[in-house]
C-alpha cells in the first residue's frame, strides 16, 4: 500500500485546520488580491520593476560538476536565474492568529521548494531565492494564513505576538507598519523593517473573532479549543516524548 | 521609595487604551481624588527606531501623544496597558472602581482594579549599581531616574 501521509494527529478543529494547512492537496481559501507590486513594496528587498540582483551567474551559463544530485533535483526558478537570497518574517498573534510559527514552518516545507524557515516562539522567517520568494510570499498572504490585525509581516521589531491587542484589535506594533484606517481596511505604511513606503498598501479589513476561532491553528484555553480537550494529540505528544526519553536512557527498547 | 502603609492599585485593562481613552479614565480618576503617585506602564513606543536595518530612522506613532490630565500636559511614551496608582487610604478604592466601570462601559473589553504592592519598596542592588547613591528614591522602580523630564505633578485634586 502506497504510503499516506497524516500531517498530524488530533479530532479537534485546531488540528483540522492545521492539517488542512499541511496537506498540500488541499487549496487554501481565498482571502485577498494583494498585487506583486505591493508585495514587493512590503517585503523591500527591491524597487517595483527593477531587475533582480544575482549572488552568481544563471546556471546555464556555468559550468556545472559532474554530480548525480545535481541531475536528479530541477533547480527552482530563483536558482536558475542565480537571484540572491531574501526573506519573509512572519509574527502571530496568540489571540487566534490563522497560523503560527511550527505550523507555517510545516505548512511551507510541504507546499514549497528550495525555502530554508526559521522558527522562532514568537517569528517565523522563510529564506529562499528572491524570485522564488516573491511567488511563495503571494501565497502566505494573500490565502487564509494570514489576518491583516492578527498576523504582522514585520522583519525587524518583531515584539507583540504575546501581548494584548490595541483597543482597535491589531496587533501591538512598536514600529506600526500597517495602520488600521477609518474605513476599516489595513494598510502597510512601511515595509517590513519598518522603513516608511511612498503610498500605503492596502491588505484589506481584518477577519472577524467568528471566522478567527473556526480557522485558528492555536490552542487556547482561554475562548477557544483547549489544548486538554484533544485526547488524540496530547497522547501522541505523551507517546513522542516517552520514546525519546527512554531511547535516552535505553536504547535497546 | 513608598511607605507600606499607602495602599497600592493596578488598573488592567483586557486591550491596550488608545490615548484618548487613557485622558478620559484618567481625568475620572483624578476627580476621585486621594491619589499620591501614579505611573502609566505599557509597551515603549520610540520616537526613533531603535534597533534593525531601519535603526536611527524617525518612527512616528499616532499613539505617541500628549495628552492633557487636569491642568497638565502629559506626553505619552507607551502604549498604556496598566496603570499603577498609589493612595493616602483604602477608602478611594470602590470610587475608583465605580469611576473604570464608567468609563470602560461602553466598550466591549473589561478593566479590572486590583489592589497589591506594585511600587519598588526599596532600591536594588542594581539600582545602586546604575543610578548610583543620590538617584530621586521617589520615582525608583516606576521610571528611569535618569531622565531629564521629572514626574508630572497633578495639582488642585485636593
Amino acid at each position: 500500500m502506497a504510503y499516506k501521509p497524516q500531517y498530524g494527529p488530533g479530532t479537534s478543529n485546531v488540528a483540522a485546520n492545521r492539517r488542512k494547512q499541511m496537506d498540500p492537496n488541499q487549496k487554501l481559501e481565498k482571502m485577498r488580491d494583494v498585487t506583486d507590486e505591493d508585495i514587493v513594496l512590503i517585503l523591500g528587498h527591491r524597487a517595483p520593476g527593477a531587475a533582480y540582483p544575482t549572488a552568481h551567474p544563471p546556471l546555464a551559463e556555468q559550468q556545472e560538476p559532474d554530480c548525480p544530485i545535481r541531475k536528479i533535483v530541477t533547480p527552482t526558478d530563483g536558482a536558475k536565474a542565480g537571484d540572491r537570497i531574501r526573506y519573509i518574517q512572519f509574527a502571530d498573534s496568540m489571540f487566534f492568529a490563522p497560523s503560527q510559527p511550527y505550523q507555517r514552518t510545516y505548512t511551507e516545507c510541504y507546499r514549497f521548494r528550495g525555502i530554508d524557515p526559521g522558527t522562532l516562539s514568537g517569528r517565523q522567517i522563510v529564506e529562499c531565492r528572491e524570485r522564488d520568494l516573491e511567488k511563495y510570499s503571494k501565497e502566505l498572504i494573500n490565502t487564509e494564513l494570514l489576518d491583516p490585525a492578527r498576523t504582522g509581516i514585520r522583519g525587524a521589531t518583531v515584539h507583540g505576538h504575546s501581548l494584548r491587542l490595541a483597543e482597535n484589535g491589531m496587533m501591538f506594533d512598536m514600529l506600526q507598519r500597517s495602520v488600521l484606517g477609518e474605513d476599516g481596511i489595513v494598510r502597510y505604511v512601511k515595509n517590513q523593517i519598518g522603513e516608511p513606503l511612498d503610498r500605503a498598501v492596502p491588505i484589506g479589513k481584518p477577519l472577524d473573532e467568528k471566522w478567527l476561532k473556526a480557522h485558528t491553528t492555536i490552542f487556547h484555553s482561554l475562548g477557544g479549543t483547549p489544548y486538554r480537550d484533544d485526547a488524540e494529540y496530547i497522547e501522541y505528544v505523551q507517546r513522542i516524548h516517552t520514546l525519546r526519553t527512554k531511547y535516552g536512557f535505553l536504547p535497546m527498547e | 521609595m513608598t511607605d507600606a502603609i499607602y495602599p497600592q492599585v493596578r488598573i488592567v485593562s483586557a486591550r491596550f487604551l488608545r490615548p484618548d481613552t487613557v485622558e478620559r479614565l484618567l481625568n475620572r480618576i483624578i476627580q476621585v481624588g486621594g491619589i499620591r503617585r501614579m505611573s502609566l506602564n505599557g509597551q515603549n513606543l520610540p520616537a526613533t527606531v531603535p534597533y534593525g536595518p531601519a535603526r536611527g530612522k524617525p518612527n512616528p506613532h499616532p499613539d505617541r501623544k500628549a495628552i492633557r490630565v487636569g491642568d497638565q500636559e502629559v506626553q505619552l511614551r507607551v502604549q498604556v496597558g496598566t496603570i499603577i496608582l498609589e493612595l493616602e487610604d483604602e477608602s478611594y478604592i470602590p470610587a475608583i472602581g465605580e469611576a473604570v466601570d464608567e468609563v470602560f462601559a461602553d466598550k466591549d473589553f473589561s478593566c479590572i482594579v486590583q489592589k497589591g504592592r506594585y511600587m519598588k519598596t526599596q532600591p536594588t542592588l542594581s539600582d545602586y549599581a546604575k543610578y548610583g547613591p543620590d538617584a530621586d528614591s521617589e520615582i525608583l522602580g516606576l521610571v528611569d531616574p535618569r531622565r531629564k523630564d521629572g514626574p508630572v505633578i497633578i495639582q488642585g485634586t485636593k
